[in-house]
């Protein structure tokens, strides 16, 4: 009986406390937003007295911040996503690549700030040297932005990173055409062809790449010779042989299959029948 | 393994008391903390994946290497301090000490016994944590040297433990052994104080205790296990060294202590 009515009590007693924390928490004044990161200390110090457990605690931070992150309702959210992702969990546990992109992309997708997202990656890269993740992703993130030279120049730095795939090899040449400058883009293209460590799938895109910058390259010197051409001497060749004859060039290229290019002297027009070229001829 | 005067032998009475202080342990349902780790474990592997954004897996091994060091630490501390002081609360020390049984044989018997607890609970906690990161498609073997250097700290934890047993009652010594884990991991604090102290005894007795105190730290490779570092076979090597002869000097100090304690009834 005593013990039934103990257990009664209890009973009581804890329903009464879980509706005294559920009227506190409703009552409770709003706070201002983001007030549990500014008391959120430096990795640096947090990991002197984590008793070797800071990579624990790292995990835990990342943990919280991922659900901090995702309630988009959270006025300011973006003030101190650098402390957190660089300062906090960096510290914590250096060599943790997650929390570096994934708070770069929370500043570059979300706040639209490319150069906060791109100092996290570089922290990361800076800690982490043999991890080509984090340089790709920055110049994906630069390229999205249209800062095409700074994406050039980290797909470099993450296709120079020993052990990185194949494919990560070939975007400083893809970028570079992106960019507009083909002759670069062709000379690495080329490298890539010829190089013995490229694998097929490289020698095959490099191949393609190759014959269609050639094609690109050739065009457009046709067609500044024969505008310049038209300019001086105010009509259009009968032929691209005059061209040479006339000084506008040194040779007449061939495209890759060996062929002459075709040039419609009435439109003064040049173009192309060569196999496998990719987009507008 | 008893001599003819029916006096038991050296291994004989160390591995019998031995037997008995892993039994007792058993008893006292300390492997039901395996049982808890194996549920934090398959917990956290199935609510990460809800959590998490990233590399699941790292978080697992994280979690799993600190329970199987938090958890063993607890063990060792709990059970340690009261090797001695059960003996001598139940009186029984009187009866076995009433025996031909050297001391240090006593001591050596209680360590094995703790020792064992502490074995086999490593070993079950990392076939636990194999076994569920196997279920994720991941490695157990790259942790392998982390775990090797926990059991090592674990060891030297309950030689401390053992060491205040013997000299003090299981409040004081928990506190005692859990101080010295605490300090073991903070050792880098002394030598940043010394480094600031100008008066010449302060900078002795920062520098005494920063040799003193197990600098456990050392022992800690969790982080470089976790995320594949480069670790060589010599560090790992000289770290255990460090341990176990720490642990050794431990316990032949509490056999010091012990050989001079007297028992009043």
């Amino acid at each position: 009986m005593r013990r039934a009515l103990a257990l009664l009590l209890a009973g009581v007693l804890a329903l009464g406390a879980g509706w005294i924390r559920g009227y506190a928490q409703a009552t409770a004044p709003a706070r201002q937003e983001a007030r549990e990161l500014l008391y959120l200390p430096n990795g640096r110090y947090l990991k002197l007295v984590s008793l070797g457990f800071a990579p624990l605690l790292a995990d835990a931070i990342y943990l919280w911040a991922i659900q901090y992150y995702a309630d988009y309702q959270r006025a300011d959210r973006f003030r101190y996503v650098r402390h957190v992702f660089g300062d906090v969990i960096a510290e914590l546990d250096p060599h943790y690549l997650d929390p570096y992109w994934l708070g770069a992309l929370i500043l570059t997708v979300e706040a639209g700030d490319l150069e906060g997202g791109l100092a996290l990656l570089e922290l990361g890269f800076e800690r982490n040297p043999d991890a080509w993740i984090l340089p790709y992703l920055a110049g994906w993130e630069a390229a999205r932005f249209g800062a095409l030279e700074r994406a050039i120049a980290y797909f470099e730095r993450a296709a120079a990173v020993p052990g990185a795939p194949s494919f990560v090899r070939r975007l400083p040449a893809g970028m570079y055409r992106r960019a507009g400058h083909l002759e670069e883009a062709l000379r690495r293209w080329q490298a890539l062809l010829y190089d013995p460590q490229s694998d097929e799938m490289t020698r095959a895109i490099a191949e393609r790449q190759v014959r269609d910058l050639i094609v690109r390259l050739d065009l457009d010197r046709l067609r500044e010779a024969l505008a310049r051409f038209e300019r001086e001497q105010r009509r259009r060749p009968v032929a691209l042989e005059e061209l040479v004859r006339l000084g506008y060039l040194e040779r007449i290229p061939r495209d890759p299959d060996g062929r002459p290019y075709r040039y419609d002297p009435h439109s003064g027009t040049v173009g192309t029948e060569a196999s496998r070229i990719l987009g507008e001829r | 393994m008893s001599r003819h005067d029916g006096t038991p032998g050296l291994g004989g009475a160390v591995a019998a008391i031995g037997l008995n202080t892993f039994r007792e342990a058993i008893r006292d349902r300390v492997l039901y903390l395996l049982l808890a780790f194996a549920l934090v474990i398959i917990l956290a592997a199935r609510v990460l994946s809800l959590l998490t954004v990233g590399s699941e897996a790292k978080i697992i091994k994280d979690l799993g290497l600190s329970a199987i060091a938090l958890f063993g630490v607890l063990t060792a501390v709990f059970v340690g301090v009261s090797l001695v002081f059960k003996e001598i609360e139940r009186r029984t020390i009187y009866t076995l000490l009433a025996h031909p049984v050297p001391r240090w044989q006593f001591l050596a018997g209680k360590y094995l016994g703790v020792g064992g607890v502490l074995t086999i609970e490593v070993a079950v906690m990392s076939g636990t944590l194999a076994l569920v990161l196997g279920w994720k498609g991941e490695a157990f073997g790259p942790l392998l040297p982390a775990v090797a250097l926990i059991w090592v700290e674990l060891l030297l934890v309950a030689a401390v433990a053992l060491l205040f047993s013997t000299c003090t009652n299981p409040l004081l010594a928990t506190l005692g052994s859990l101080a010295v884990y605490v300090a073991g991991h903070l050792v880098w604090s002394l030598e940043l104080l010394q480094s600031r102290l100008v008066s010449g005894w302060q900078r002795a007795v920062c520098q005494a205790l920063y040799w003193v105190l197990p600098n456990l730290e050392l022992l800690d490779l969790k982080p470089e296990a976790v995320h594949g570092l480069p670790v060589s076979a010599s560090e790992v090597g000289l770290a255990a060294a460090y341990g176990l002869a720490y642990a050794a000097a431990l316990l032949l100090l509490a056999v010091v202590v012990f050989e001079r304690r007297e028992f009043a009834d």
